[in-house]
Order: structure tokens, then C-alpha cells, then sequence
């Protein structure tokens, strides 16, 4: 559909790529943009507000964390041998009123501060990561998108060469090659410092990992895009590529954008845990649910409560983000009839 | 002796997380996780005779199927060092002497030679053989076989992970390099006849018969042996034989034809084989040997049980737990080099040992609090009163050590040791540990490495830290004070890399020797005195003796725990 271009202030405003293909409304015809219509229609989904619900409700837990703990009177990172059998390395008592999901067996840590704290790392890490891959593969699919020639061709070279590259390798070695390059060698290094350079390197290497997907996404976008005539005028009249690439281009790549990256957050969650839990990415005295899982795991029958929370956690968490991507993409889909 | 394949010799990090392995039994009912361990005597009984007494109820027939996540690194009987290959060999691979298990007790007897008889001077040692056998394809074993055996041992750089007491203790030990590189020409052991061995020592061994309970005395007849292929097939004397093997995964053993039960004291042959699986994981596989269903009741997992499935030994599987002694006693060492005996004696008041213990993840099940050097299934181990502050148990009283710590002047005197900063054990022990000796007025500075590093790191005895290097704990060769003090508490220990707390004092040298050099029964009630004079230097805290508690499938019979090993003793073992 060809956009409308009314005259040259309106290229101040997002150029609309779709027209509304909704129902047809009382009233008089509003002009709204692609992105408008889709929030509408997202508002209108159960569905998603629920999801939405859930999520924010997550990143406030996260948010929060210090006052929930402080709320319980308990802390993530003290141990409380008092509370463990000697004799079996377990508890004495499951949940109780001072300690609302119970303590870890062996050294005692509150279980519900630990898991409070530990929505933070897997919510910082996906969030951080999907902002800087959304970022850099936006902006780098642009650029190879519109400029095409030996740019397009360099920079086509290197989305296929990390795509091609074992993450999971990468996300082994990172941490050991930060320590010695900012510690020089292992020796000396705190559990804390070690924690959280496996934390940057958990950043770094999904970040590094996760933008070339989207990058080549959107070039494709672009080169679709960039022989439209609206482009072409702009450039004819002498509109600077900058504004060419960031006014023009970019709000008709609002919807894939917006879908990539509900469609991502929810995977770095998976990831950040999935590695932990591996052993390659955060690390103990970080409360964290990978963390947590992976200490719980032969116990799943034997103390349940260790394990299933965390595990809940990251379900709820994940399958909420999911379903809102996917209204979020149906959303924005102009082809997704309801 | 080497405990699988993570040694107590490694350190003592790396033993509180991987708790080790143990031997006798502690009765039938002794599933009790606060049994303790009754103490050993050193027992011999020369005259013990083939065939070996029936177990109670024991049938014949049947496969049982032997599981653990950790691999026997070889089956080259002169390269057998580890408890694990050790254990199993003893089904394989019979030797001049063995060890019983007489009511859980280690005994040891004669198997296909005598306890041997020692010259005037104590360097010569004579031993007869009991009677003609046969290897597995019927060739007779001729007395040369076990002089080649011996020799074989020599050659230290093919079988690099044997022992080596043959070395220090043997005549020439030091110059004869293995009939490869020196030929066959060892002034070390001669034959007499068709039934004399005779072994000449550079200086006294009193426990050489116990020595030769090793797999490495094993006879192997020199024109089948392959050298650096042997370990892929070898043969076998004792009541199973080599029916497959696959390295690193699956060992499986039939009956030998040609082992006659009527020569041996020790072995049965009730089941028709044995399949060991290995590199499965243990916690996984101890649930489903606990389950018992279809096959896996014949089968059983020699790791020690994991803590998470305490409740479900505690719900009703109690007679599927074997619980035993092991030769390991697991501790915290100081280097008196650096540290003055006051200071030692704060750190020791300051110890935490509950709060260590518990986040070790330590049970009854698999430890008991150690309180002397030498573990309760080792003759010689006396429970005497502990020494002041080396309890083993108790919180530590920080305010009590910063007392002793003022009156020597040493307030803020540093403690430092290494730790593996990757692993969660290590790192919450160190980091209470730290906490508790900060409060008693140290100053505290841990040291993280990676796990690559660690072991080189701990045995480095000239590494700027002055607590908890290797090893930090030890595991008897057999069960009498000879296999500890000489080796941990003599000068040249430092130099071996083997020191508990670095002491290299002339008289304690020459105490130590003389005591070695007495026979027996005497040296037994010696090394108790001499345990705890030398705890009472406070070279050490003493941590925890290591116990054996595997799980064993419902239909599995015989099953006890072998106190010399730290493993389960496979010889008694039937299928009900």
C-alpha cells in the first residue's frame, strides 16, 4: 500500500505503511497510525493484558526485592545452621511465618529472599540484552539495508560469520579470558569479583550473539522498503540520509522491531537460566533462579519447595512474555484477522 | 591409598564435595547414621585356609550390575592405585596375600602364597606359595610369574599411577628401572625352586605382607604380557575373568573355569557375572537402584549416597543402605613452619566446625567427627580425650581465641589458603571459615583459583599461604600406622609433597622409625601414643573420618563395605 504524503510536515510523522483494515468505525475517520491501531487492538486483548500483568508484577518483585526481604525480615546471603538438621543436612520445617518459602537445606539461606533477588538477574540480563540487540540490529540492518554495495557486503559477511559461531563455546570462555585480562589471572579473584564478571560476560555474550538475527531481519526490511517511492522523494528532495534512515525507514520497521524484540526477552530469560543452570553463567553468592535450580535439582522429590519455585518462576515468567509477543505480533500483523 | 578418582590427596575442598568411600560394616542393622565406627586391630591369621566360609543364605546365579559416575582410570593390575579398580580386582586378581573380612574386621590371610617369614635383620622376606594354580586358560602359574610381577612395578614410567613403596623399601629399588629398561636382572627378588620368593629390602618394610595385597603382586606370565596393552586385556586368577571391557564404560566379568574355590580364603563364586557401568550419574542412579525395579534390584551403586535422598533411606529403604568404614581421615592442615604453636592453638579454639560441617553438606551418613590422626579403621586408633580445641565439633568461641591470640601478641596475625572460586562448597566454607577466624582478631585472606589450578597450587609448600594445602586428608595403604605416620610426619614428607603441617624435627624422625621397626602387635599401641603426641602439636584440624554408605538393589545379598578400601567388598556378594 503506498503511503500518503500530504505534503512536508507529515514527514515529521511516521509515514503510514498500512491502512487500517479493521472494522469500520462510527464517526469521523481519524487518520492513526500503523502503531496506534495495533496498541488499540492490543488493549482490547485478555490475553496479553494478562500477560502484562504478570510481567509487571515480576519487575516490580524485582524492583522491590530489598523492601520483600526486609518486608520478611530475612536477607538472601545469611546462613541459618539453627534451622538445619545436622543429621540429614535438611530443614526441621518447611515454610513458616518467618521464612515464607521455607530455607535452603545445608546452609540455612531464606529461600523467599533468595528467590525475590533472584528475578533480578534473569529480568536485568534479558532486559539489557534485548535493548542492546534491538539496538545494534536495527541500526546495523539499516545501514546494510539502505547503503547496500560493499558496506551491505562487509556487513552481510559478519552477521552470517556470528550466526555461524557456537554461542555456547563463547559463552564457556568469556568469563575466564575477563578474568585474566582484568584481574590478570584467577588467583586472588573474590567469589563476588567472579560473580560478576559472569555476569557481564553473560551480557556480552548473548548480546553479541543475539543481534545479527534482527539485523538481518530489518536488511531485508530495508532493501524491500528503500525502492518505494516515498523514499525516493525524500531523497529527492534532499532530505539527509540520517533522517532518510531514521524518520523515513525506521517507523515502517515499528512492527517487526516491536515483535523481535517480545519474542526475545522471553528466550534471554531461558538463556541467562539455561546457562546458569549449566554451570557457565551466574554463579553462587548471586541469588539467582538458575542458580537455585541447578543446586535444587536431585531434590525435586525429597524438598520440593527449593526446587518448584524457582522452576514456577521462570514458567509463568516466560510463558507470560511469550503469549505477549505473540499478541504483540498478531497485533501489529495487518494480515491477523480477529 | 587413592580414593576414586578425586583424591583426599587433592584437597580438602575438593573432599567435602565429593565425599569419599569407607569399608566395614557396622553390624546389620547399620543403617543408624550415628553408628560409629568400632575400632580396628591389626589382625593376621596365617592359617587360613581355602575354601571361604559360606556366606549365610548365599545361592549361586545370577548378574549383578555395578554402577558409579566416576571410571576406573586402568586395569593394569601393576598400575592399580585407586580403591575403585583395586576393589574390583580383587575378583580378578589373586595376590600373595589378601584381605578378609571376619565380622567387618580386616584380616589379613594368606592367598596363594604365606604371610612370608622375615630374616634376623628384617631385609629379608621369604614367602611360600600354597599350593599350584592356574590362570585362566589352565597354564599353570609358575613362581617366576610373581618375580616378574614385582619387576614389572619397577618400571614406575609406564605404570605411573602405582604405588611405590617398592621403590623406597625394595633393594636397588631406586636403580632398577622395570625389565624393559633394565633387563631382567633384579637383585631385588629371587626364586627358590618351584614354590620360594624371596624379597630383599634396602631397609625394614614390617608391612610388606600387607603390600602384597596390592593387584600389583598379582603373577603375570612374562610371554603374555603386552606391556602398554595389558591393561585392555588381561588375565586373571582369581574367580571372574575378563569378558568384555570397554574403557570408561562398561566392564564385564565371567567365571574363570580354572580358579579352584578350595585354594582361596577369601572369594566366592555365587553369581554367574558381574557388569559394571560407569559414568552414569550417581544421584539419578542411586534413585533407581533404590527403586529396585526389574533388573536394577540386582544391582547396586558404590558411591557414597547423596544427601537428598536421606529422606527416602529414612522413609522405609533402610536396608537398602550398606554403611561402612573407610580408611580416609579428612583435615584442615597448618604449616608449623609459619605459624607459632599459640597462634595454632587460637585458630584452633576459633575453628567453626558445626557451621563447616553443615555447609559441607556432611551427614552422619558419610562422616563422623575426626578428633585424631589415624581413622578409627586403622590399628593403632585410639578414641583418646580429644586434644583441647580439636574436637571436630562445637560452633569455635572467637572470644576465647582472641585471648590466646593477645596473650602471644599476635593479634591480627594472617591466616591464608587457598580455595576453588568456582565451585559453591569451597566458597561458602571459606567464606565462614573467614568470618569466624576474623571475629577471634585475624586477618583473614583467602585466596581463590580456578579448579585447574588448585592442585598444583596446594602442593606447592613454598606457596605464600600458611593453612589447608595438600592433603588435606589421608587414606591408609592398609590398615596399620605405617602407611600414615613415616609418610606424613617424617622430614622427607615435606620434600615427598605428603606433610601434614610441615614438621621436620630429627627426633620425631627417629621416634617414628623406631616404632616402624617394631613388630606388629607393639607398633599398634605405639602409633596411638604417638598420634596424640603429634595432634598435640596441633599440626592439623581434624575434620571428619570418612564413612561408606552406598545403596544396594532389593534382591542384592552379602553386601558389606570393605574398611580397607572405602568400597563395597564384591567377593561375598550374591543374587537372592
Amino acid at each position: 500500500m503506498e503511503p500518503v504524503i500530504t505534503g512536508t510536515e507529515t514527514l515529521t510523522e511516521p509515514p503510514q505503511v498500512g491502512v487500517t483494515s479493521g472494522p469500520a468505525k462510527p464517526g469521523p475517520s481519524v487518520s492513526r497510525s500503523p502503531t496506534r491501531i495495533a496498541l488499540e487492538r492490543l488493549r482490547k486483548d485478555k490475553v496479553a493484558m494478562t500477560c502484562l500483568g504478570i510481567f509487571v508484577f515480576f519487575v516490580l518483585v524485582a524492583i522491590f526485592a530489598p523492601l520483600l526481604a526486609k518486608l520478611e525480615g530475612q536477607d538472601p546471603t545469611s546462613y541459618n545452621f539453627d534451622l538445619i538438621d545436622k543429621r540429614t543436612t535438611f530443614p526441621y520445617s518447611g515454610a513458616s511465618s518467618d521464612h515464607w518459602f521455607g530455607v535452603e537445606p545445608r546452609l540455612g539461606r531464606d529461600l523467599f529472599a533468595r528467590w525475590v533477588y533472584g528475578a533480578r538477574p534473569s529480568l536485568l540480563v534479558a532486559g539489557i540484552v534485548t535493548v542492546v540487540t534491538t539496538i545494534l540490529g536495527v541500526v546495523l540492518g539499516l545501514i546494510a539495508g539502505f547503503f547496500s554495495g560493499w558496506i551491505d557486503r562487509v556487513l552481510s559477511w559478519v552477521i552470517d560469520f556470528i550466526l555461524s559461531l557456537p554461542y555456547l563455546i563463547f559463552a564457556i570462555a568469556t568469563p575466564a579470558v575477563i578474568i585474566s585480562v582484568i584481574y590478570g589471572g584467577s588467583e586472588g579473584t573474590s567469589p563476588e569479583q567472579v560473580a560478576r564478571v559472569r555476569f557481564i560476560s553473560l551480557i556480552l555474550v548473548l548480546s553479541f550473539f543475539g543481534w545479527a538475527g534482527l539485523a538481518r531481519l530489518i536488511r531485508g526490511q530495508v532493501l524491500s522498503l528503500r525502492e518505494r517511492e516515498f523514499i525516493a522523494a525524500a531523497r529527492v528532495l534532499g532530505v539527509p540520509t540520517r533522517r532518510v534512515l531514521f524518520r523515513e525507514l525506521l517507523p515502517n520497521l515499528i512492527a517487526p522491531i516491536v515483535v523481535s524484540a517480545s519474542l526475545a526477552l522471553p528466550g534471554y530469560i531461558v538463556a541467562e537460566a539455561g546457562l546458569t543452570f549449566l554451570g557457565v553463567g551466574l554463579m553462587d553468592p548471586t541469588p539467582s533462579w538458575g542458580v537455585t535450580i541447578a543446586s535444587a535439582q536431585n531434590y525435586y522429590d525429597t524438598y520440593p519447595l527449593w526446587l518448584w519455585v524457582p522452576v514456577l518462576g521462570i514458567t509463568i515468567l516466560v510463558l507470560a512474555l511469550s503469549l505477549l509477543g505473540d499478541a504483540v505480533r498478531d497485533a501489529f500483523d495487518p494480515k491477523t484477522r480477529r | 591409598m587413592r580414593r576414586l578418582r578425586t583424591t583426599v590427596v587433592v584437597g580438602a575442598v575438593i573432599a567435602l564435595a565429593a565425599v569419599g568411600c569407607s569399608p566395614s560394616k557396622s553390624g546389620p542393622s547399620g543403617t543408624d547414621p550415628t553408628s560409629k565406627i568400632g575400632a580396628a586391630e591389626t589382625a593376621m591369621d596365617p592359617d587360613a585356609k581355602g575354601p571361604a566360609p559360606e556366606v549365610a543364605g548365599a545361592k549361586k546365579g545370577g548378574t549383578l550390575t555395578v554402577y558409579s559416575q566416576s571410571t576406573p582410570n586402568t586395569f593394569d593390575p601393576t598400575d592399580v592405585y585407586y580403591v575403585d579398580s583395586n576393589e574390583i580386582g580383587k575378583l580378578m586378581w589373586r595376590t600373595p596375600t589378601q584381605i578378609a573380612l571376619r565380622n567387618g574386621k580386616a584380616v589379613l590371610v594368606p592367598d596363594m602364597m604365606d604371610l612370608g617369614t622375615k630374616s634376623a635383620d628384617g631385609l629379608t622376606w621369604t614367602f611360600k606359595t600354597k599350593g599350584t594354580f592356574k590362570y585362566e586358560d589352565g597354564s599353570e602359574v609358575k613362581i617366576e610369574d610373581f618375580a616378574y610381577a614385582i619387576k614389572r612395578s619397577f618400571a614406575h614410567d609406564l605404570f605411573s599411577n602405582g604405588p611405590t613403596y617398592q621403590l623406597t623399601y625394595f633393594k636397588d629399588g631406586d636403580k632398577y628401572k622395570g625389565p624393559w629398561a633394565s633387563g631382567d636382572a633384579y637383585s631385588g627378588v629371587e626364586t627358590q625352586g618351584t614354590d620360594t620368593l624371596i624379597i630383599h629390602l634396602a631397609k625394614q618394610f614390617n608391612d610388606l605382607p600387607w603390600y602384597m595385597t596390592f593387584p600389583m603382586f598379582t603373577p603375570i606370565p612374562k610371554a603374555k604380557d603386552t606391556k602398554d596393552n595389558y591393561k585392555n586385556k588381561w588375565i586373571s586368577t582369581g574367580p571372574y575373568m575378563l569378558d568384555s571391557y570397554t574403557p570408561g564404560t562398561q566392564l564385564k566379568l565371567k567365571k574363570n573355569p580354572n580358579w579352584d574355590a578350595g585354594t582361596d580364603a577369601v572369594r566366592h563364586q555365587y553369581v554367574d557375572g558381574w557388569d559394571f557401568k560407569w559414568g552414569v550419574d550417581d544421584v539419578a542412579n542411586q534413585k533407581q537402584v533404590l527403586a529396585s525395579a526389574g533388573a536394577d534390584a540386582a544391582s547396586l551403586n558404590y558411591a557414597n549416597i547423596d544427601a537428598s535422598l536421606i529422606p527416602d533411606i529414612e522413609g522405609g529403604k533402610k536396608n537398602q543402605l550398606v554403611q561402612g568404614d573407610s580408611p580416609c581421615n579428612i583435615v584442615f592442615q597448618m604449616d608449623t613452619r609459619k605459624i607459632p604453636l599459640e597462634v595454632r592453638k587460637a585458630i584452633a579454639k576459633a575453628y567453626p566446625y558445626d557451621q563447616i560441617w553443615q555447609a559441607a553438606g556432611l551427614n552422619p551418613y558419610i562422616a563422623e567427627p575426626s578428633t585424631t590422626i589415624l581413622p578409627p579403621s586403622v590399628a593403632g586408633y585410639k578414641k583418646y580425650q580429644p586434644i583441647a580445641d580439636l574436637t571436630g565439633e562445637g560452633k569455635g568461641d572467637p572470644e576465647g581465641a582472641k585471648k590466646l591470640l593477645e596473650a602471644a601478641g599476635k593479634l591480627g596475625f594472617e591466616v591464608s589458603w587457598y580455595y576453588d572460586n568456582t565451585k559453591p562448597i569451597p566458597q561458602q566454607t571459606t567464606q565462614i571459615r573467614k568470618e569466624a577466624l576474623e571475629k577471634a582478631g585475624f586477618t583473614v585472606k583467602p585466596v581463590g583459583v580456578t579448579t585447574a589450578e588448585l592442585r598444583s597450587k596446594l602442593s606447592d609448600y613454598d606457596a605464600p599461604v600458611n593453612t589447608g594445602q595438600s592433603p588435606a586428608g589421608w587414606c591408609s595403604d592398609w590398615p596399620t600406622g605405617g602407611s600414615w605416620f613415616p609418610v606424613l610426619f617424617q622430614s622427607h614428607s615435606i620434600s615427598d609433597g605428603s606433610s601434614w603441617g610441615m614438621l621436620s624435627d630429627k627426633q620425631l624422625d627417629s621416634e617414628i622409625d623406631s616404632v616402624a621397626n617394631l613388630p606388629g602387635d607393639e607398633s599398634t599401641k605405639k602409633w596411638a601414643e604417638l598420634d596424640e603426641k603429634i595432634m598435640g602439636m596441633y599440626i592439623a584440624i581434624p575434620r571428619y573420618y570418612d564413612k561408606l554408605a552406598f545403596v544396594v538393589g532389593t534382591s542384592v545379598g552379602g553386601a558389606e563395605g570393605d574398611g580397607t578400601m572405602g568400597m563395597p567388598f564384591f567377593c561375598n556378594m550374591y543374587v537372592k
